[in-house]
């Protein structure tokens, strides 16, 4: 008896909140497999990939962005502008190599734009980033009007809606596998992931020890351009249209999708494990509530219940524990008890 | 007159001011009373929800929410009175509906001690989504608005819109609240400064969960506006308001560091951004530019304030140096 409570106390150690993802993950897909066999054809999956691919390449950035104590709710409008670009560019005349180049350059003038802002003005990024949301969304209408432009190349289009020959796979894991690889190891293994950590757990600390966190965090800002940029290249080729309107609420899926992922809000804590699992399980709870045909709506609440669930939960069980604790500090021996676990 | 410039709120008319001349300048339609009409009716909506943010922003807080709760709660008094409900009734539920969301909010950003800007964006996906859900294709038209409702946005008093004054006597009442209350007076020291608060011994949760509760009413109370206004509500009622609302705050002079600013900054700032957008429209200037003018506004109004906050200390810090 003692022994299992004893290996109750050890998985109960072990199990961090990235791992609890995981496993989320794992009974989803069961749960998924033994709702509709469809869940699990290699078509479907195949779906989930494409389905969730620009929010996870913007993820991992962003994944960055809040360990340092920065957000920005910019993303989405940063994606249609680049997407917006492109297409303008397009409509114009150039080719679409050369548009997409430019949308690119523009989402990475986007990040910088707001990388300035915060840390050369010394502005709170969340007010910069409501502020250049509704600006780069003003400028996609800007750009193309009312029209969406969807006459693109059948090559590229093409390429947005196959999958990878004699795989399931659709081609933007081309983009996303290496991405996530790199994004876990410069976070994780390098001196730049660790200036991230200590720049989110105190700024000031950082500057200290010698961090150049204003510059630092400017690449992040730029970064986080970047890689909005080449979510709107695979947008684009997904649904083979620009329109101004792309990809509205997207910055909220993205950031309940890093929370859920254990990253901290407050900065300071986040594994890219945790994020990656999160952003599949929030694929596979969208496919397989459409696949027992729930409706958009419903997926909009459970982002928002995965959302508020994310960050309640760590604060209640902390809550707990230190309600616990101060009832068992007066008695001697529980307190030494209770070090030894 | 120096009295006069220090207010907070000063720069702002001055802004508002010059804007409408000149604007008015290129098309004299703008300074006809229906141009003034037209401005004070388009900014009723933003105006009232704005009162409500100040509560929050004051705080140091931010409430996302609001633009879910006012379409939800326009679309249900528009249903309840279709079905024969008066209007009394209808108003409790689309009230009623605010003080829930906002309560919700308030539990958790107070006693959880959650932030508040990942707490009411998850309650804006949450209603929102039962919204749509609850609504589907279905709209309110004009028909089915309550005769009162519809009245009121048509008339006018002593040529100010009924609907803009309605929002002028929340935007006062919370305005003197705020200023001459002891417990509104706890709201600026709670965004001034979090801790020391703490040690001045304000019940921060309690005061924190109530401002969250009563923004959120407002947002409420203001779905009738919204209704009255458009004469219809639909899944799409409000969304995306919540920019607009934060944006009229924060170049009213309501700091999103917390602590400072007052509601009628926040209805001048409304007042403003409308005045842009019908300017736009009579310069001939496409309305595409709205948003881009709008996010702009916003950026230039933080780092402005930034900029004379950081100007200010360091003139205080020279005189200390100086006297020393």
């Amino acid at each position: 008896m003692i022994s299992v409570k004893n290996n109750l106390k050890q998985l109960n150690q072990n199990l961090t909140w990235d791992k609890g993802v995981g496993i989320l993950l794992v009974l989803t897909v069961i749960f998924g497999w033994v709702m509709t066999p469809d869940f699990a054809s290699t078509s479907n999956l195949g779906f989930v990939l494409q389905d969730i691919g620009e929010i996870l390449i913007i993820a991992l950035p962003m994944t960055f962005l809040i360990i340092a104590g920065e957000i920005d709710l910019s993303v989405a409008s940063t994606l249609s502008l680049a997407s917006s670009t492109m297409g303008y560019a397009y409509r114009s005349g150039l080719g679409f190599g050369i548009a997409v180049f430019i949308g690119i350059l523009v989402s990475i003038l986007c990040g910088a734009i707001n990388g300035f802002l915060v840390n050369y003005l010394g502005l709170q990024s969340l007010a910069v980033t409501i502020g250049t949301m509704g600006l780069f969304r003003g400028l996609c209408f800007v750009l193309l009007g009312n029209q969406p432009v969807n006459q693109l190349p059948d090559f590229w289009a093409n390429l947005g809606s196959e999958s990878i020959p004699h795989t399931f796979l659709p081609w933007s894991v081309v983009i996303i596998i290496p991405s996530v690889i790199i994004a876990w190891v410069v976070l994780h293994r390098t001196r730049v992931g660790r200036w991230t950590f200590v720049t989110g757990i105190s700024a000031e600390a950082a500057r200290f020890s010698g961090i150049p966190d204003k510059r630092f965090k400017f690449w992040l800002f730029v970064a986080t351009g970047f890689m909005s940029g080449v979510a709107a290249f695979v947008y684009t080729l997904r649904f083979a249209s620009a329109s101004p309107d792309s990809a509205t609420g997207y910055e909220l899926s993205v950031i309940a999708a890093v929370l859920f992922g254990g990253v901290s809000i407050a900065g300071g804590f986040g594994t890219m494990w945790g994020v990656l699992f999160s952003v599949l399980e929030l694929g596979a709870i969208r496919s397989v509530l459409q696949l027992i045909n729930f409706t958009a709506n419903a997926l909009q609440m459970v982002s928002g219940a995965l959302l508020l669930f994310s960050v309640a939960l760590p604060r209640v069980i902390e809550m707990l524990k230190t309600r616990r604790e101060a009832r068992v500090k007066p008695s001697v021996t529980s307190l030494t008890s209770s070090r030894s676990v | 007159m120096r009295k006069l410039i220090s207010i907070r709120e000063f720069p702002i008319f001055v802004v508002f001011v010059l804007f409408y001349l000149t604007a008015g300048l290129g098309n004299h339609q703008i300074f006809t009373t229906s141009g003034l009409h037209d401005i004070l009716f388009g900014s009723a909506i933003v105006a009232l929800l704005a009162v409500a943010e100040t509560l929050i922003i004051v705080m140091k807080h931010i409430d996302l929410s609001i633009g879910s709760v006012i379409g939800f709660s326009s679309y249900l008094i528009g249903k309840n009175a279709s079905e024969g409900h008066g209007l009394f009734f209808c108003m409790s539920i689309g009230v009623g509906l605010g003080l829930l969301v906002g309560a919700l909010n308030g539990l958790l950003v107070a006693y959880f001690r959650l932030p508040s800007l990942v707490v009411t964006l998850g309650t804006l996906y949450l209603v929102r989504g039962y919204f749509s859900q609850v609504v589907g294709g279905d709209f309110i038209n004009s028909g089915q608005v309550p005769k009162l409702l519809t009245s009121m946005a048509t008339h006018t008093f002593v040529k100010v819109p009924l609907l803009f004054i309605v929002s002028l006597i929340v935007a006062l009442i919370v305005g003197l609240y705020m200023r001459n209350m002891r417990s509104g007076r706890d709201l600026y020291a709670i965004g001034s400064n979090h801790s020391a608060a703490l040690l001045a011994g304000i019940n921060v949760a309690h005061r924190t969960f109530w401002a969250f509760t009563a923004a959120g009413g407002i947002a409420g109370f203001a779905g009738a506006v919204l209704l009255a206004r458009y004469g219809q509500a639909q899944a799409n009622s409000g969304l995306g308001i919540e920019l607009n609302v934060v944006a009229a705050c924060v170049v009213g002079g309501v700091a999103i560091a917390g602590g400072v600013g007052t509601v009628y900054g926040a209805i001048i700032g409304a007042i403003l951004l409308q005045t842009i957008v019908l300017a736009l429209g009579a310069l001939g200037v496409s309305q595409f530019w709205q948003g881009v003018v709008n996010g702009a506004l916003l950026i230039a109004a933080i780092s402005l304030d930034k900029i004379l906050s950081m100007r200010s200390v360091r003139t205080q810090i020279m005189r200390k140096v100086q006297h020393d």
